[in-house]
């Protein structure tokens, strides 16, 4: 078993103690998605003060509610093609929140070069999110490219507890932008091979 | 999809890591990882010139740098 492989089976027991609780009280997934966003601002807020540990435990937490929502949908038997569009759309402020706290850390600082790492980073996120959902309009499946949102998170988390926030943003936005170019390609090649547009 | 040309092994090997398809859990998803934390813990944060972090970290000690 490969090392992440044992971390994320480690993660699954408590996690599955709170998916059981919130099947049992019933929480409707898409709550649980909503409330995933609203901690996440919490943390932005804490990032934005500075306040990195604060942050790193309420990103925790608010990822427990991003991770669960879509587990217990399952198990209610509440799977919504809704529901994925709203999980979605709502990830996506979460990110935004996130680098905007990091953003407007930097300002207050007095370091636009770090506002601008920030920035570029926050850009190629969300096109990273933006090239598959196009993609996947045009082709079958576009699942390539390593950082995707798990990894984003995880990273940030790491930033926060150890407070190695700069390394982070860097892996961040030179992994989006390659991400973002896989993405492009793979689209690019199976469009090519795709018969029916050589014919078009 | 045509055949990709065929590429050297340090080719292959960096294209396979620019052009990723490998899924989480495998021995080289557990590389990256491994890479990309000893990027964020071992590179000095002066060196990245970290408005948060000060000191020149694992590789600052070992490269003779000051804490």
């Amino acid at each position: 078993m490969t090392f992440t492989g044992l971390i994320g089976r480690l993660c699954l027991y408590p996690l599955q103690l709170i998916i059981r609780t919130c099947v049992r009280l019933r929480i409707h997934p898409n709550v649980l998605t909503f409330v995933g966003v609203l901690v996440n601002i919490a943390a932005a807020w804490a990032l934005g003060l500075g306040h990195f540990v604060a942050a790193g435990v309420i990103m925790l937490v608010a990822n427990i509610f991003d991770f669960i929502d879509g587990k217990v949908a399952f198990e209610l038997k509440a799977v919504s093609a809704f529901g994925g569009f709203w999980d979605s759309v709502i990830d996506r402020f979460s990110d935004l929140a996130l680098f905007l706290g990091l953003i407007y850390l930097y300002a207050t600082l007095g370091r636009t070069d770090y506002v601008m790492v920030a920035a570029l980073a926050m850009i190629f996120s969300i096109m990273t999110s933006y090239t598959r959902a196009r993609a996947e309009s045009l082709i079958a499946k576009c699942k390539v490219g390593f950082m995707e949102r798990p990894e984003r998170i995880v990273l940030f988390m790491i930033g926060a507890f150890t407070n190695r926030m700069a390394g982070v943003l860097w892996v961040i936005l030179v992994l989006s932008v390659v991400t973002v170019a896989d993405r492009i390609i793979h689209t690019y090649r199976e469009l090519r091979d795709d018969p029916r547009e050589a014919v078009a | 999809m045509k055949p990709a040309p065929p590429l050297s092994l340090p080719l292959r090997v960096l294209w396979n890591a620019f052009f990723w398809t490998y899924e989480r859990t495998t021995w080289q998803y557990d590389l990256m990882v491994i890479a990309i934390l000893a990027f964020v813990w071992l590179t000095p944060p002066d060196w990245l010139g970290d408005p948060m972090a000060t000191g020149s970290g694992p590789i600052g000690w070992v490269v003779g740098g000051r804490r």
